[in-house]
């Protein structure tokens, strides 16, 4: 009986020698999705209840109190103030938490990297698929928010449609940060750090439920370059355009060039010795 | 030839752990590293498939340089790692169909060869398992599995039958011969002399970092010990000592052992010496992998 071990000869289209190409960040991102799909009513449910919950308890529980809110000269219901800054906290705690706890385990734990490793892929796709693979996580929780809160009224199809590319920008700086701090820790509690000194704050502090301007200095001028206040901004366009707009931009993209920049710098070594 | 490997360096600060190791590797052929603990086969390893940079030096396969034409490379050869870095995430099937499409194999195609190599391994019946509802030495079948997806023309196995039991071992040995067979090159470390002398056709003995010698497992023994060894017990080293250069052959003392290499010629001479002082203890085997590392090195494969 002939063998199955038989080897290949050789392909007679020899794969490319590009360090990152769009098959290989694909395969590499199709993995996690694969794993996500086999799952999906599980996973499905964060995203959706977790901006559910809040708008519920927010909108009938802090709307009476609040009522309507000035952003930047403009008087809008606290929920439509609202809805913009649980958009940025989905892509916040999806992206950042995909990218620190899923991509650590894969690396240090489940050793899924290097297996991947010894495939033709290269480090450039699985770290690039990798990082992709938690920016769609936060693009999930953030487009689902999105859709709760054009179900209830608080914002128009057009408002979302346009908004996806502040929210695929700040998924990829978060998912980047996720990665940077997956690359930093040793143990999987030192993730805590982070998320209680960066995380945590950004998420109470970045005037995602209340503007920022009501916070002393100076604790406004730095919870405003935090990339979490960038993003919140930018995603608030139809209710206000503040000038520091264009540099929230900036700042966002910087913030995301950064942390890719580092992760890879952390990454790379625990990989290749 | 499969695997070329040129004056291989691994620095780590000013600690070389591999010091200029050559050699090359021809399809169908098996190759061990055989070597102590920190003798450096694992790094070696590590440099051969591309995941530890070398300091110097360079290895192509079928050609293709591992550093600069890595995914060439990569494309053709298949990894079974010292640890199982197998999917948890995906069923014992899966581990195998979604492996493949790193390879570009995808849909039918990925699907019937993880078929034919999950019954090939005898893993046909834990399909839908969970990898860890699997034994070791199922995982490993699986690991080798999973890197003959490609149809590789040369495997690494880095310590591929470690905290097997001896039966699983049996079932990896069966294995590894079978891709042998089909003609592809196998890179096999281990510490087990048993394995290394029942499966490569040759061996290079590493210690601290570099070749100590090589050869087929049986030239080896020959050359570096003879036919056959004495073990004597319950006599000093005092007097042993003379005896060595009388007869003009090699002996340690190995545990509460001493160990003499038997000198071809006058081995029953040397026998019926030993005899006649009754000691508490001789015998006489032939001459093993393992003396050959004790001799070469000064330590036995099992001491760290």
């Amino acid at each position: 009986m002939k063998t199955d071990f038989t080897p290949f000869t050789p392909t007679q289209n020899p794969p490319s020698q590009a360090p990152l190409t769009p098959w290989g960040v694909y395969a590499a991102w199709q993995r996690n999705a694969r794993v996500y799909q086999a799952t999906w009513l599980v996973n499905s449910l964060p995203p959706l209840s977790e901006p559910l919950i809040y708008l519920v308890a927010f909108g009938y529980g802090l709307t009476p109190l609040v009522g309507e809110i000035s952003y930047y000269g403009t008087t809008v219901d606290y929920l439509r103030f609202l809805a913009p800054g649980m958009m940025g906290i989905g892509v916040l705690f999806q992206s950042y938490s995909e990218g620190a706890y899923a991509s650590y385990l894969r690396l240090d734990y489940q050793k899924t990297w290097h297996a991947i490793l010894t495939t033709p892929l290269t480090f450039s796709e699985v770290f690039t698929g990798e990082l992709l693979w938690a920016a769609t996580k936060g693009m999930i929780a953030a487009l689902a928010t999105g859709l709760l809160a054009i179900l209830w009224g608080l914002m128009s199809i057009t408002t979302l449609v346009l908004s996806i590319p502040l929210l695929l920008l700040g998924s990829v700086a978060f998912a980047g940060a996720g990665l940077l701090t997956a690359g930093l820790v040793r143990t999987i509690d030192q993730i805590n750090v982070p998320i209680y000194l960066l995380i945590v704050p950004m998420f109470t502090l970045c005037g995602t439920y209340f503007p920022r301007e009501t916070l002393p200095s100076p604790l406004l001028e730095v919870a405003g370059l935090l990339p979490l206040s960038l993003l919140v901004d930018l995603l608030r366009w139809p209710l206000g355009l503040p000038d520091h707009l264009p540099w929230a931009l900036l700042g966002l993209l910087g913030w995301a060039i950064a942390s890719i920049f580092l992760a890879w710098r952390t990454i790379y070594p625990r990989l290749f010795r | 030839m499969v695997l070329q490997a040129d004056d291989l360096w691994k620095t780590y600060g000013d600690r070389s752990v591999v010091r200029g190791v050559s050699f090359s590797l021809a399809a169908g052929e098996v190759l061990g590293f055989l070597g102590a603990n920190g003798a450096g086969k694992t790094t070696t390893v590590g440099m051969l498939y591309g995941a530890v940079i070398p300091s110097r030096g360079q290895v192509t396969v079928d050609g293709f340089n591992v550093r600069s034409q890595g995914r060439r490379a990569r494309q053709i050869m298949g990894v079974v790692t010292q640890e199982d870095n197998l999917d948890p995430d995906f069923s014992v099937f899966d581990n195998l169909r979604y492996f493949a499409s790193f390879y570009g194999i995808t849909g039918r195609a990925a699907q019937q060869r993880a078929s034919e190599l999950l019954e090939q391994v005898g893993l046909g019946d834990y399909a839908r398992h969970r990898v860890d509802q699997l034994s070791g030495g199922l995982k490993r079948r699986l690991v080798l599995a999973r890197a003959l997806i490609n149809r590789p023309r040369l495997v690494f196995l880095d310590e591929p039958t470690t905290g097997l039991d001896p039966d699983a071992r049996q079932d990896f040995w069966r294995l590894v011969t079978q891709l042998k067979q089909a003609g592809c090159g196998v890179l096999l470390t281990t510490h087990y002399m048993d394995e290394a002398q029942r499966l490569c056709d040759r061996l290079l003995l590493l210690q601290k970092g570099q070749v100590i010698n090589s050869g087929t497992p049986l030239d080896l023994i020959h050359s570096t010990i003879g036919e056959e060894v004495i073990e004597v017990d319950g006599m000093q080293e005092e007097q042993l000592q003379p005896l060595l250069t009388q007869f003009q052959t090699w002996g340690r003392l190995v545990g509460v052992h001493y160990l003499i290499a038997v000198p071809p010629k006058r081995g029953d001479e040397l026998w019926e010496y030993l005899s006649d002082r009754h000691p508490a203890g001789l015998s006489r085997r032939r001459a093993n992998l393992e003396d050959v590392f004790l001799r070469l090195t000064g330590h036995s494969l099992d001491e760290n």
